[in-house]
């Protein structure tokens, strides 16, 4: 089995030396060997690549020299895998006939050296017969510009960027959602033409003639095929792989000439990225129903005025990752109870817990819940929940619920931060997380507050009595918390340290926000908007006011609650609850 | 606080608040610093490296005052068939590098990051595209990348182009170095020639190309020269200095004015005292502002930096009567082309030439060409008896790099030297 990665692989030779080939496509625990053996700034998909390729034998392993990341990754595999075939192949950027030659030659270099290392030898009336067979009908399918029929009336999404995850495939799959197109390396089909007279310079042509990719030359006319794709589609998913720069550079430039609703979904081939990836294409999926659903919602919303003073009850409930919180509503979308608790180490378990308690204080039976929505990342491990939704969808919801004039959120959770935009009537428009690591998360206070030795809701109030100023460069936070170290090392404030933490978040936060674009009013949400340091820093870094209401954890459960009602009224209104 | 510190200050705040009107304000930075270091120049340094910070600064400050005598380029575009236009070059490396003499770099990345840019890209690329994309940083009529080193080369160019209307080449450089990797080259330097003719109503000055062509061999055997002396003298400087070196090597290769540089540090070296510490081959880029490092060896008679493998980053020949063709093999022989064994083994010869003490590998934030193959080259070096520590940061951004760690590192692994050699 010969191993390969990229579409500009010349893998019908191998096919036609009898050979089998399989693209590799990795999704790893961890990146032990290439971390040590590589550099952990290395793109994950090549670090995922090192490790299945040192775990699994295959007797090839066929690169070409995409990218540096890759570049280097055949720099060790060769040494470490001295009697594997491990060959580099180099693609010329130009597509040119300079290009076309040179490529032919490269894969004529690389016939000779397989034929050397195997033994057998390569016919070219072989290749010739295999490419005639498979591309008779003018090659595989590719992208599909025109919605069939069984797809009407299903959202309709393109996938672009850095080759795709399956797991994006697989999850728009499973939502019922019709992918239009994927111009992704990965997605699209070969079509490649025999040219009678000369058949390795054709294949060569075929080859580097497929739709390039960011490295390609010719990549600058991309975004005209693009914009005309993107036509035909509700949103488009902008796939890049954490470490590879490549992918940003156009999804900064669609940005601002695709009139789509864009998604931003990076990924890192691990198996524990999965439910990242479910949370950020889920709540895209949202946000682009949100606008067809618009109508049958204002028919619920005028059934609901006229339902007024009924005894009806909703719950949501918000697990997240630090606390898990629920909010039983009435009918008349007034909140009768709340609960904060812990999240332990089974959301499962927290969830029990908490529906216990809020009953409780709400003086109400299981039974008095008509309906009940989960949200956050615990949301698909809530047994009793009828439906869940994602945590941003119902952050939006809820902002909207406390303040109508709330148009940006910032929501910094235990683990992960998100900017939110809303538009008036309290929709979501666009969205960005930052989950990948805990800087500027409720984790980070964490890890700061016992450095500092004091407890974490002091670090709010104490930050608010500095005098000096410290900045704190470090964003990551181990090196955040050694640079606390070297502080307190150097006799520095507990208030000022604490200060110049608050700003640190601030900083991130700033960014994060600006990537929606800065539309007041704001609204700061999750357990940090409790830490008046941070908000005093993050309004500072505003110039404007952050709006926090009483309970700044419960605002995704109100959410959840408010979808809960919207649903339950619906769903009576066309008899199906 | 003096007046240039007050100085910079006032730009970058005004750069912050009001980008698209501060380009005049920084360049006047520029030309008053390119005076300061003229007729004020750093006591501490040694005289040659004096010349040599003032002919970068003076580099910088006329190219970019004007606008229409110099173009864009990476660190590896060939700046000997630009100099053939009548035209100077300036890196976006090195022009990102100046920027943080205002403390603009965290401004312009944040900037970028927040258009859409990958906050895990190189800060180099990240700060231009900032600098370029609020407007600060004005642009000229043309632009050359080369493939190597690294992928934000063609990105980032493309980038440009697309958003700023800069017209630039892509050379394409393969990855072996076989004769038709030449010839596949030296087309594409040619085209590049007519594209600039075209683009820019210049002629190329063929006798110059090939002067600069000769003159760009005395220069490698000066340098080759220089770093032999540094073997034997105490010559203070910075570690900046090896940047300003690389520019030279990288901008200036070709010129009469590089030329003399290096042989008036040839002389100036030798009226200084012999050195006893430790020789330090550098890796990769140096981040100039970390304290800890400026601390150990900015004109340190203990430790010395004896050369650089982002200055020496060829060894070849260049045939004056195949200019074209010469250029083509400078690139393709470049120790940041090709095979990580290809760089081990370039590097192994410098080490056997040079002798160093000790090899430091700084590994730059988002550079994946360099840091990827860290471990390989600790290999070879330990293969050859030279111990090699790897430094993990950022070659601009301070946020990306903590100075304790690399101090804490650094001083180990000084330590651990200082130790083997009193065994």
């Amino acid at each position: 089995m010969i191993g390969y990665i990229c579409k500009y692989t010349p893998i019908e030779i191998f096919e036609a030396l009898g050979e089998q080939v399989e693209r590799i496509e990795p999704e790893v625990n961890t990146f032990n060997q290439a971390d040590t053996l590589m550099h952990p700034n290395i793109c994950s998909f090549a670090k995922g690549l090192l490790e299945v390729a040192l775990e699994k034998r295959y007797e090839g392993i066929v690169l070409t020299t995409c990218c540096d990341s890759i570049r280097r990754v055949y720099d060790v595999l060769k040494e470490k895998l001295p009697d594997t075939f491990v060959y580099m192949l180099d693609v010329p950027r130009v597509t040119k006939d300079a290009g076309i030659a040179l490529y032919e030659r490269r894969i004529r270099e690389m016939v000779r050296a397989y034929e050397a290392y195997s033994g057998k030898v390569f016919e070219e009336a072989r290749l010739e017969a295999l490419l005639r067979e498979r591309y008779r009908g003018g090659g595989q399918a590719g992208a599909a510009a025109q919605p069939s029929e069984a797809a009407k009336g299903r959202l309709r999404v393109g996938v672009l960027g850095a080759r795709a995850n399956p797991n994006i495939h697989r999850i728009l799959r499973e939502r019922g959602v019709e992918v239009a197109f994927d111009l992704t390396c990965t997605g699209l089909g070969r079509k490649l033409l025999v040219e009678e007279e000369n058949l390795m310079a054709g294949y060569a042509r075929g080859l580097l003639g497929q739709f390039p990719c960011m490295r390609m030359e010719t990549a600058a006319n991309r975004d005209q095929a693009i914009v005309r794709y993107a036509d035909s589609v509700d949103g488009v998913i902008y796939h890049t792989v954490q470490f590879c720069d490549n992918y940003s550079y156009e999804y900064a430039w669609l940005k601002e000439i695709l009139h789509r609703p864009l998604l931003l979904l990076e990924t890192d081939n691990t198996r524990q990225s999965y439910g990242q990836i479910l949370t950020r294409i889920e709540a895209f999926l949202e946000s682009l129903r949100a606008s067809e659903d618009g109508r049958q919602e204002q028919i619920a919303v005028r059934r609901q005025s006229r339902r007024e003073n009924t005894e009806m009850y909703v719950l949501g409930i918000d697990s997240g990752s630090t606390s898990t919180n629920a909010v039983i509503m009435d009918g008349n979308r007034e909140i009768k109870a709340f609960s904060v608790v812990r999240t332990g180490a089974k959301s499962g378990e927290s969830a029990d817990r908490i529906l216990g308690e809020v009953l409780g204080k709400a003086g109400l039976k299981r039974e008095d819940i008509s309906w009940i929505v989960s949200t956050g990342y615990g949301r698909v491990s809530i047994p009793f929940a009828d439906e869940n939704v994602t945590e941003i969808s119902c952050h939006g919801r809820g902002a909207h619920y406390f303040n109508p004039r709330i148009r940006t959120i910032l929501d910094i959770g235990g683990q992960d931060s998100k900017a939110i935009r809303l538009d008036e009537k309290g929709e979501v428009v666009d969205f960005v997380m930052n989950d990948k690591c805990a800087a500027g998360t409720g984790r980070f206070l964490e890890a700061i507050a016992r450095t500092l030795e004091i407890d974490i809701s002091e670090v709010g109030p104490v930050a608010l009595q500095s005098r000096e100023a410290i900045e704190i460069t470090s964003m990551c936070t181990v090196f955040a918390e050694s640079e606390v170290i070297s502080l307190i090392a150097n006799n520095k404030e507990k208030a000022d340290i604490a200060n110049g933490i608050c700003q640190a978040i601030a900083n991130k936060s700033y960014s994060l926000l600006k990537r929606v674009g800065l539309e007041p009013d704001f609204m700061m949400t999750g357990g940090v908007a409790k830490n008046p340091g941070v908000v005093r820093a993050v309004e500072d870094k505003l110039l404007a006011k952050l709006y926090i209401c009483p309970e700044p954890e419960i605002v995704g459960a109100v959410g959840a609650a408010l979808y809960a009602l919207e649903q339950f009224e619906r769903g009576e209104a066309n008899g199906s609850v | 606080m003096n007046v240039a510190e007050r100085y910079i200050q006032y730009v970058r705040e005004k750069t912050q608040a009001e980008p698209e009107k501060s380009w005049d304000k920084i360049l006047l930075g520029f030309r008053a610093n390119h005076f300061r270091t003229r007729f004020f120049p750093k006591r501490s340094l040694s005289k040659g490296y004096q010349k040599l910070e003032n002919m970068m600064m003076g580099l910088v400050a006329d190219s970019l005052a004007n606008g229409d005598r110099y173009i864009w380029g990476n660190i590896f575009a060939p700046c000997e068939l630009i100099h053939s236009f009548g035209l100077n070059m300036l890196s976006i490396e090195c022009l990102s590098c100046y920027m943080t003499g205002y403390h603009l770099e965290d401004f312009f990345i944040d900037f970028a990051q927040s258009l859409g840019i990958a906050p895990t890209l190189c800060s180099y690329h990240k700060t231009f595209i900032g600098g370029v994309e609020s407007g600060a940083v004005a642009a000229p009529s043309y632009a050359v990348t080369t493939s190597i080193s690294c992928d934000g080369n063609l990105n980032t160019f493309r980038y440009l182009q697309k958003k700023n209307n800069v017209p630039f080449t892509l050379l394409d450089v393969p990855y072996t170095d076989d004769e038709a990797s030449v010839d596949y080259l030296t087309g594409q330097l040619k085209e590049l020639a007519a594209s600039m003719e075209q683009h820019l109503g210049r002629k190329l000055d063929m006798e110059r190309f090939r002067e600069s062509m000769r003159i760009e061999n005395e220069t490698r055997q000066e340098l080759k020269k220089f770093a032999k002396l540094a073997q034997k003298h105490y010559y203070p400087g910075d570690i900046i200095d090896q940047l300003y070196l690389m520019m030279g090597t990288h901008l200036l290769m070709g010129t009469k004015e590089f030329l003399e540089q290096v042989r008036f540090m040839n002389e100036d070296i030798q009226t200084y005292p012999e050195f006893h510490g430790k020789r330090i081959l550098w890796v990769h880029l140096l981040p100039f502002y970390q304290e800890s490092l400026k601390e150990y060896f900015n004109g340190s008679r203990q430790y010395q930096i004896l050369a650089s493998d982002i200055v020496m980053d060829y060894d070849g020949e260049m045939d004056a009567e195949d200019p074209f063709r010469s250029v083509a093999v400078k690139l393709l022989q470049n120790v940041f082309n090709g095979s990580y064994s290809h760089k081990a083994q370039m590097i192994g010869e410098m080490v056997d030439e040079w002798r160093p003490d000790a090899v430091i590998h700084f590994c730059h934030w988002g550079c994946k060409q360099a840091s990827g193959g860290s471990p390989l080259l600790k290999e070879a070096m330990k293969e050859r008896g030279i111990p090699m520590l790897i430094l993990d940061g950022d070659g601009i951004d301070k946020r990306n790099s903590h100075d304790g760690q690399i101090k804490t590192r650094l001083e180990a692994f000084l330590e651990m030297i200082e130790e083997e050699s009193a065994q």
